[in-house]
This record gives C-alpha cells, sequence and structure tokens, in this order.
C-alpha cells in the first residue's frame, strides 16, 4: 500500500463530511484522497448490491473492484443535474453485476438454474450483514406495500439480475404485465420511501 | 412520440432487465421523451434506495487494492460534446451513450459487410437497403434486436411497429447448401412466412401481430410450414 497523506478535499466545507456528491467532483480532477473517502462512503452498498446480484463471492469482489476502478476512471462523465453520486455508483454497480451474471452463464445454464430455484443459498444471509438497518427496514416496509406480483417481479430483476423476459418466464406472466408492474411498483415504491420529485 | 408500450419500459430500464439491444431503442425514445426522462431518473433514485438495502462489508483488502489499482489507471476527460452536436437537450449518462453507439456500430458493422459482399453486385440495390434501414430506424419507436444463429453467424433485426416493417440483417451464416434461409413471423398463430433471405438480408413488410421474426434452412424456394428447426428467434418490441 502506498503511503497516504490525509487532507480534505478544497472543495469540502471545513468541520463538515463532504457528501458523496462534492467527493465525486474532486475525484473528477483526479483527487486520490477524495477518491478514498468516497470508496468508504458507498463500497458498503455498492458491494451488498453486487452481492446480492452475483452471489458467488469471489466474483462479487471481483465486480466491485471494477466498479470503484470504473467510477474513478470515468468521475469527470458524472453530473449532479442527472442524479446523485449514490445513484450514478449504485447504477454503475447494478449494471456491472448483471452483465457479470448475464455472460457467465448460457442460457441453459440460466434455465437450468432458474428451474432449480437457486436454492443453495438462503434468501436473506445477505440480508443479515446488512449495515443501514433502518434504511433496511425502510424499504422492507414500503416492499410490503406493492402486491405480490409487483415485488416479486421487481425483486426478481433487480437483485436477481433478471431480464423482464425471464420474470415474465418465471412467474408465468405475460410481457405486457411484467412491464407494467415493474413500472408501477417502482412508482409505489418511490412514492412510498418519498423519493425526491 | 410516447407511446404508453415505449413509456412502459421505465421501469425494466431502470432495473437493467432489458436486454441490450432493446434497450438502445428504448434510450432513442428517452431522448425525445422529457417525461420520461424525469421518470427514468424518479425511477433510478427509488431503485438505489433497493440497492442500498443490502449493503454489505466487503473484505478489507479490497480497498487497498482498489486505491493501488486507481494510481495506475487514467480517467477519461469529460463527456465529449460531439454526440449532443444539433440537439438541444442535454444527452443521458454515459452509458446510455456508449450503448446506443455499441447498437449503432452493431447495424453498421452489418451494414458493411452486406456492403462488401456486394461491391461487385448493384450497388444501387446496396444503397436501397441502407435507405431502408435508416427509414426504419428513424422511426421514433425503432427497435434493434439480435439473436445468435445455431450453426453460427448473427442475426439483427431492426423493425417499427409503427411503419409496420422490419429488416433482418444476417451475418456469417454457413452455407445453406442446396437450401435457402426462410424467416418466419412467430406468433400466437402458425408461423407465416416472412420471405426468403437474398443473401444477408431481407426487408419485412407488414409485422402483423408477428412476436418475433424465426429463421429456419429450407428446401430450395421456400416451404409454407417451417419444416426444420427454428435456428434463431429474435423478439420484435
Amino acid at each position: 500500500m502506498r503511503e497516504r497523506v490525509r487532507r480534505v478535499p478544497h472543495t469540502a466545507t471545513a468541520g463538515a463530511e463532504p457528501d458523496a456528491d462534492t467527493l465525486l467532483q474532486a475525484v473528477a480532477r483526479g483527487d486520490e484522497q477524495a477518491f478514498e473517502k468516497l470508496y468508504d462512503l458507498v463500497i458498503g452498498p455498492a458491494f451488498g448490491l453486487i452481492r446480492r446480484v452475483v452471489r458467488d463471492p469471489a466474483q462479487s469482489e471481483e465486480v466491485a473492484q471494477e466498479v470503484m476502478v470504473e467510477l474513478w476512471r470515468t468521475a469527470a462523465r458524472y453530473s449532479p443535474d442527472r442524479g446523485s453520486a449514490m445513484t450514478w455508483v449504485m447504477t454503475l454497480a447494478h449494471r456491472r453485476a448483471v452483465d457479470r451474471v448475464r455472460s457467465a452463464q448460457s442460457a441453459a445454464d440460466r434455465e437450468t438454474r432458474v428451474s432449480a430455484g437457486e436454492s443453495s443459498r438462503p434468501f436473506d444471509e445477505v440480508a443479515e450483514i446488512v449495515t443501514m438497518k433502518l434504511e433496511h427496514e425502510q424499504v422492507r416496509r414500503c416492499l410490503g406495500t406493492l402486491t405480490d406480483l409487483q415485488r416479486e417481479s421487481i425483486t426478481l430483476a433487480y437483485y436477481g439480475g433478471r431480464t423482464y423476459r425471464e420474470v415474465g418466464e418465471l412467474l408465468d406472466t405475460p410481457l405486457g404485465t411484467i412491464k407494467t408492474r415493474l413500472r408501477d411498483g417502482l412508482i409505489r415504491l418511490r412514492d412510498c420511501l418519498g423519493v425526491a420529485r | 412520440m410516447t407511446t404508453p408500450d415505449v413509456h412502459a419500459l421505465t421501469g425494466a430500464y431502470v432495473l437493467d432487465a432489458v436486454p441490450e439491444l432493446e434497450r438502445a431503442a428504448f434510450e432513442r425514445h428517452l431522448s425525445q421523451c422529457d417525461a420520461c426522462t424525469q421518470e427514468v431518473r424518479e425511477l433510478r433514485e427509488t431503485a438505489t434506495r433497493l440497492g442500498r438495502a443490502a449493503a454489505a462489508e466487503p473484505p478489507p483488502w479490497l480497498r487497498s487494492q482498489v486505491l493501488a489499482r486507481i494510481s495506475e489507471v487514467r480517467q477519461l476527460p469529460p463527456e465529449p460534446g460531439l454526440l449532443t452536436g444539433g440537439q438541444p437537450r442535454t444527452p443521458g449518462w454515459a452509458l446510455r451513450l456508449t450503448t446506443v453507439a455499441a447498437a449503432v456500430l452493431l447495424v453498421a458493422s452489418v451494414v458493411l459487410g452486406v456492403l462488401l459482399v456486394n461491391t461487385q453486385n448493384d450497388v444501387r440495390d446496396a444503397e436501397q437497403y441502407a435507405a431502408s434501414l435508416s427509414a426504419i430506424l428513424q422511426a421514433p419507436d425503432a427497435a434493434v434486436a439480435n439473436g445468435a444463429v445455431q450453426g453460427g453467424g448473427t442475426a439483427v433485426v431492426v423493425s417499427s411497429r409503427e411503419r409496420n416493417e422490419a429488416l433482418l440483417l444476417a451475418n456469417g451464416l454457413s452455407d445453406p447448401g442446396g437450401g435457402v434461409y426462410q424467416a418466419w413471423k412467430l406468433g400466437d398463430g402458425d408461423p407465416k412466412s416472412a420471405g426468403l433471405l437474398d443473401g444477408n438480408r431481407l426487408d419485412i413488410d407488414g409485422l402483423d401481430q408477428a412476436t418475433s421474426i424465426g429463421l429456419t434452412k429450407e428446401p430450395a424456394g421456400g416451404s409454407t410450414t417451417p419444416t426444420a428447426p427454428v435456428l434463431v428467434t429474435v423478439d420484435l418490441l
């Protein structure tokens, strides 16, 4: 490991910990210290999500590393008017995780796993090591306000990394219905979680 | 510009549940639909909350490894303005641009392949195909999808429900021998012939109720119903 000189990014307000958006803008200018802080801020959520989608621990670590290096590499392409820095990171993490599971498995392999029900790992193993308990509770409560079909569709697509076609097959539901449930389910979640409009 | 069907993809899109090429088509739609862009932004933030709820501690060594890596990785410059030229709106995230670019490149490489194969043939014919391709691609609901053909090669289908037509471009197909490749409109009813492949491409007029396009190898002259296994099906959006 390299020697690190700790310093606050010059955009940060004195005394307050800079938020992810501020840090990411500093990272865009090549500030490695800001990147370290940003890493500490986002790695838990990003790694947890990747782990949930990819499942295999070694592969999850690989993908997490790729995502963090990608975050460094593309920081200058982030623009705050398109969403928060955390969302930027999580979008990157989810996209990479999904790419990994889709390319790693052949279609046949995937079908076998679908029919086997992926029962090899208990569903909430990852949930047990959740660090943001409060947030987790709120998300769980809001997921509970969805219809079964909305909740299952969203869970399979997001945490399971399935395409909407695969979700349709798994739930034996027409594709048009799946698309609609993914959308109106997320809209209901948005309103329940109070995501800024 | 907004059709309810395309608009409904916002949810699947932010969950990364839309296959690669269909995603490119949706992103074209996004670039013209402010309401969708706003909705995508909100739903993405919502998905992020789902993601954060799964937070987990990574192994500590990951940090030092990442920090060592970034000291060796050069950062990209800010997004070039090139792709936005002529458009009043800001484009989507870099991620979106790269997928759109990837789809365009894929189509372009197939078209190029088609053109090269035909250099000694009728250039006007090739131009006509390029024209019909760009006409379909300009439709607001244009969709590009592809599939790997059993026995080798790729089939790309560029389609528009609004224009009620599609263009099938095949690349790297094996020699059908004495037979011929025939495309089929697949849906709820019996398969309907969409025509025989002339070289590596086929104009399909009238999508009817088809939900996907299939390809089989048929005896010379084609068949009225498929007599051989379907080598690839490409879903229509």
